[in-house]
């Protein structure tokens, strides 16, 4: 008892900045004495002031949620974690960022053991912002608060957190693995799905699966399937794999999702009863998968792409023929879609309901209005900067030993006075 | 020695056009022969009182190897010219190289003739990249005493260049068609919108002067100086010219269609950038067998 004393007269002490590396080392040395003084742990942590001395409550707090707690001791300790979360200070618990990762990974469990998710959101998103050196980097925390929100239904809350684009990855400050930015990928790309925003999911999805790998990841499969549905709601066919996909996975990858294919093969020839046809037969596999409502919505992309094709086509038509052409019901029907299409500005038409006609018409845009000229002022400064990023990326890599050993591997085949860059000794090193 | 008859010198940039365009023609047609025939040729303008103009010239024959100078060619001219300008009297001649000759003098003795005291403009084709003023100098021949002998001998007078509208443009014209030494497309625009760049510099460096001086008189540090804003006022009025609501949207529309094109261009590098990137990576750190005929780059 008088050790548990002393090491919160010693945390108390040194909380001030210049001697956080002694209580640190101090604080890891003492891990087996914090075990053994569990039940006396609610005492110490009262008597700490969670937002000055951060290191030390956090330390207590991770022994605190080892093993199974009861209902009463989690609920204590959800409430301890989360004004902890939201008040501790950054640089104190950049020196321990496993211990804090498991902390958030214990408020995570724990929420969900209380079927709470709705509390974790917020001290989680205060987590990740404390974790992060700048809003650029990804931490272990982005997937646990996505899959709240996604849980809790509350998608907006994430906005702010999945709109920061990602440029950074440090495992030794964040404690990041791979499977967090799977995970990240995946889940930032179902808020996307529920938010409507299918161009920002595919961009999620395809990140998932062109991430590197050496064996295939059920994450990435997964991420596969929703991949192939949305794209073909968004673009109306699924994309070859890019240049970067690891070619583990391009080769294994549709063995794995054979239905999914088929159902893209089906898609693209337009016939509407073949692909309800086809997804009828196959409900099941998609409600495994939970897909079955983004099932559906293809279809209904499938009558807004073939509205579309008759736009390019004609230049009025009526309703009637709208709907035998789309094999929709009837005129109404037409004319809902065609409604619904013009309010999300996806086509630019005109229903005379007299005779029921439809007129296709031009985007009206003229682009000759100050506020198109801020908005491409906006766009160009944002595509300045990305492409100073990925100058500062590309020379990075190509000062990589890996890389130059690997193209200093082939140059016996040249005469060598031809190439002088790489000297010898980089390539005999291997 | 310096001219002191008094008299000023106005020089058009025509006579300066001309007189280097016949240079380079004889020289090209002489070929490679070293050191390059001398050219000669008369100049027009007007005179009057101590004002003399120089607007524009013509070429004469002459024969350097027997000096003899085609009077009756230069007779002809005289009188064309004289029907095309009648206000355009001969005033002297011009030559080139780099220094007078002795030769020089005879000329200008056999033009005194046509005028008591002709002019002599003599441009040196050299070029030296390191000098600052045009190359031409302008002499006149006055009666000195040298050694107790009365004679004419040539002295320097000053000259300053006088432009018209028209010429300005035609100048401009032919500066920007010789580019340096055949450059692209690339570095014409390059070259452009440099001028372009230094030209607005200057002019934002001069109206941030102006803007101080008036901060200066508002705040009481400067007297108030009535000609002065008056002349501020007018100039501001002169912008913006049009000012209507057409030519908003039109102006907008090309302003937009410039910011499409340099997204445009951005994007393109951009997208080229990552393509090199992926490249690297993967030869980089891409576990397959792909040494197989792939070149190197850098």
């Amino acid at each position: 008892m008088d050790s548990l004393d002393a090491l919160v007269a010693q945390v108390q002490g040194f909380s001030g900045t210049d001697d956080l590396l002694h209580l640190f080392s101090l604080l890891k040395q003492s891990d087996e004495l914090l075990h053994n003084h569990a039940p006396r742990l609610q005492y110490a942590l009262s008597s700490l002031d969670p937002a000055k001395h951060s290191l030390g409550y956090l330390y207590l707090l991770e022994v605190q949620s080892s093993g199974t707690l009861s209902q009463e001791q989690s609920e204590n300790f959800l409430a301890l974690a989360s004004t902890f979360l939201n008040v501790c200070i950054a640089e104190q618990i950049c020196l321990a960022p496993e211990k804090f990762n498991m902390v958030c990974r214990r408020v995570k469990e724990q929420a969900l053991q209380l079927q709470e998710p709705l509390r974790a959101i917020l001290p989680l998103q205060a987590a990740i912002r404390k974790l992060q050196p700048s809003s650029e980097f990804l931490t272990a925390m982005h997937a646990d608060f996505l899959q709240m929100c996604l849980l809790a239904k509350c998608y907006k809350a994430s906005l702010s957190v999945l709109e920061d684009d990602i440029f950074e990855i440090d495992q030794k400050r964040t404690g990041l693995v791979p499977r967090d930015f799977l995970l990240y990928c995946y889940y930032g790309g179902m808020i996307h799905i529920g938010l409507k925003q299918f161009g920002k999911a595919l961009e999620f999805f395809q990140h998932a699966i062109t991430a590197p790998a050496t064996v295939l990841n059920a994450i990435t499969i997964a991420a596969y399937k929703k991949f192939v549905l949305v794209s073909l709601i968004q673009l109306g066919q699924v994309p070859l794999f890019p240049k970067y996909t690891p070619p583990v996975v391009q080769r294994n990858l549709k063995s794995c999702v054979q239905d999914y294919v088929d159902l893209a093969t089906s898609y693209v020839t337009r016939n509407i009863a073949d692909v309800k046809g086809y997804i009828t037969t196959h409900e099941d596999a998609f409600k495994s998968d939970n897909n079955l409502g983004l099932a559906r919505q293809v279809i209904a992309s499938l009558y807004k792409r073939n509205i579309q094709r008759l736009t390019q086509t004609y230049l009025t038509l009526s309703l009637q023929d709208i709907a035998d052409n789309v094999q929709l019901d009837g005129p109404k029907e037409a004319e809902l879609h065609i409604l619904q299409m013009i309010q999300d500005g996806e086509i630019f038409a005109r229903i005379n309901q007299k005779d029921g006609m439809v007129s296709f018409q031009e985007d009206p845009e003229q682009y000759n209005t100050s506020a198109m000229t801020m908005r491409l002022n906006l766009e160009i400064h944002n595509i300045v900067r990305l492409a100073k990023k990925l100058t500062s990326v590309d020379e990075q890599v190509s000062c990589d030993q890996v890389y130059l050993s690997k193209i200093g591997r082939d140059r016996p085949r040249y005469e060598t006075e031809d190439f002088d860059i790489v000297p010898q000794k980089m390539y005999t090193n291997l | 020695m310096s001219s002191s008859s008094g008299l000023t010198f106005k020089l058009h940039p025509l006579v300066i056009v001309n007189i280097s365009d016949h240079y380079t023609r004889i020289k090209a047609q002489s070929g490679s022969a070293s050191p390059p025939p001398r050219v000669y040729g008369c100049v027009l303008g007007v005179q009057t009182g101590r004002n003399v103009e120089i607007f524009n010239s013509f070429e004469l024959h002459y024969d350097a190897t027997q000096n003899v100078l085609d009077r009756a060619f230069l007779e002809s001219k005289q009188e064309q010219y004289k029907k095309v300008f009648p206000k355009y009297d001969v005033l002297g001649w011009y030559s080139t190289g780099s220094d007078i000759q002795d030769s020089d003098m005879l000329i200008h003795k056999a033009l005194t003739d046509i005028n008591e005291s002709p002019v002599y403009l003599l441009l040196n084709p050299a070029i030296n990249h390191a000098q600052k003023d045009l190359p031409i100098a302008i002499f006149e021949s006055e009666l000195h005493v040298i050694e107790g002998v009365p004679s004419l001998i040539f002295v320097n007078a000053s000259y300053t260049i006088e432009t018209v509208e028209a010429e300005r443009i035609s100048v401009d014209h032919v500066a920007h068609i010789k580019p340096s030494d055949g450059s692209s497309a690339a570095t014409q625009l390059a070259a452009h919108l440099t001028g372009m760049h230094s030209a607005i510099k200057m002019l934002n460096s001069r109206i941030r002067v102006l803007h101080h001086h008036l901060v200066s008189i508002q705040k009481g540090e400067a007297p108030y100086d009535h000609s002065l804003l008056r002349q501020v006022s007018s100039l501001i009025r002169r912008l913006p010219a049009i000012d209507s609501s057409r030519f908003q949207d039109d102006f907008l529309m090309e302003y937009n269609d410039t910011l499409l094109m340099t997204y445009l261009a951005t994007i393109t590098k951009c997208s080229s950038t990552m393509n090199e990137l992926v490249d690297k990576f993967n030869t980089a750190y891409d576990k397959q067998n792909r040494r197989g005929g792939r070149s190197t780059f850098i």
